[in-house]
């Protein structure tokens, strides 16, 4: 990896870099859809928040197909894929004492992510 | 506390000597350039900072088509005003109203969209802010002095992807006819974090 120069730093930072994949991969889930997270413990890097494991929320919106940092971090993969912003009640999450109108938004990835049913 | 009782010639703290001493070695190695260093400090402690995200709150309250592209698609209406580049390559606006309040926090690191607001503050990125804001975000904000009506919704965003978010504060009332100029300057940093609200106008 080159050395950051001096001269090239004002220019690297207002450039900067997205992790945003211009890829056509498909959406699994479109806003609306009810989803529940996976229950997974990996002992690699996740962006799946322990706290929101196996819950369920609703899709708030689509951010489009960026890298997926868990196989990237652990294997190099970039796997690109959907990510979402998920909307989870606070009572899901925390349970009956929580505020009854709270939200929490998680920004999840297709690989997080199964289908609700029912 | 016992046993330390040699004395240090030096005034800096462990973390601070620590710092110096990965700087020296990663320096002696050819890893960075000391002047590179120097600009990026420089930078993120004199030119990039909340006083861009002030601007950009100020303008979508006084241009209602500004903030109707900023909020939706953050990313290029904060680069119609030239801020763009590292952690705010993917922005997301975040807009208050009387009755939905945004809280912005990073659970797993400490995100946080340095093109609008620089870099965070030492209590964003500390452990007790990163686990209560999710849990129990009402009992935070008050602490920041911010208590908030029921049956205002709370929202909180946890930035655990690339995206990252910038809150819209309310434009506080009486502020009819002030200049955006003059109207930035009731912009706190933690009003766009969502920690505080916009100033009252003096």
């Amino acid at each position: 990896m080159p050395v950051l120069q001096a001269d090239k730093v004002t220019e690297t930072l207002r450039r900067g870099g997205s992790a945003r994949v211009d890829a056509d991969v498909p959406a699994r889930f479109a806003p609306g859809d009810r989803v529940v997270t996976r229950n997974i413990n990996p002992l690699g890097h996740t962006r799946l928040p322990r706290y929101a494991r196996g819950r369920q929320g609703v899709i708030d919106r689509d951010h489009g197909v960026f890298i997926f940092p868990d196989t990237h971090a652990n294997t190099g993969d970039p796997k690109p894929q959907h990510c979402y912003s998920v909307l989870f009640t606070a009572r899901e999450l925390w349970g009956a004492d929580a505020s009854p109108r709270d939200k929490i938004y998680i920004d999840l990835w297709d690989d997080h992510l199964d289908p609700a049913d029912g | 506390m016992t046993g330390h009782d040699h004395q240090h010639d030096s005034s800096l703290s462990p973390t601070e000597l620590r710092v110096k001493a990965l700087e020296s070695l990663l320096t002696e190695k050819g890893l960075v350039d000391p002047a590179a260093l120097d600009i990026l400090i420089e930078t993120y402690e004199n030119k990039v900072g909340p006083r861009n995200g002030a601007r950009v709150v100020a303008r979508a309250w006084t241009d209602p088509d500004y903030k109707k592209r900023l909020l939706e698609d953050g990313s290029s209406a904060i680069a119609e005003l030239g801020y763009t580049g590292r952690q705010g390559e993917d922005m997301v606006v975040l807009e208050n109203t009387p009755s939905v309040h945004n809280l912005v926090v990073c659970t797993l690191c400490s995100c946080y969209p340095w093109p609008v607001l620089g870099l965070p503050p030492v209590w964003y990125k500390a452990a007790p802010y990163r686990s209560r804001a999710v849990i129990d975000p009402r009992g935070v904000m008050a602490e920041f002095g911010l208590v908030l009506d029921d049956d205002v919704e709370v929202r909180v965003w946890d930035s655990t992807a690339e995206l990252r978010y910038l809150v819209l504060p309310e434009r506080p009332a009486g502020t009819d006819g002030m200049s955006e100029e003059a109207l930035a300057e009731l912009v706190t940093r933690d009003s766009m974090i969502g920690t505080g609200l916009a100033l009252q106008p003096k």
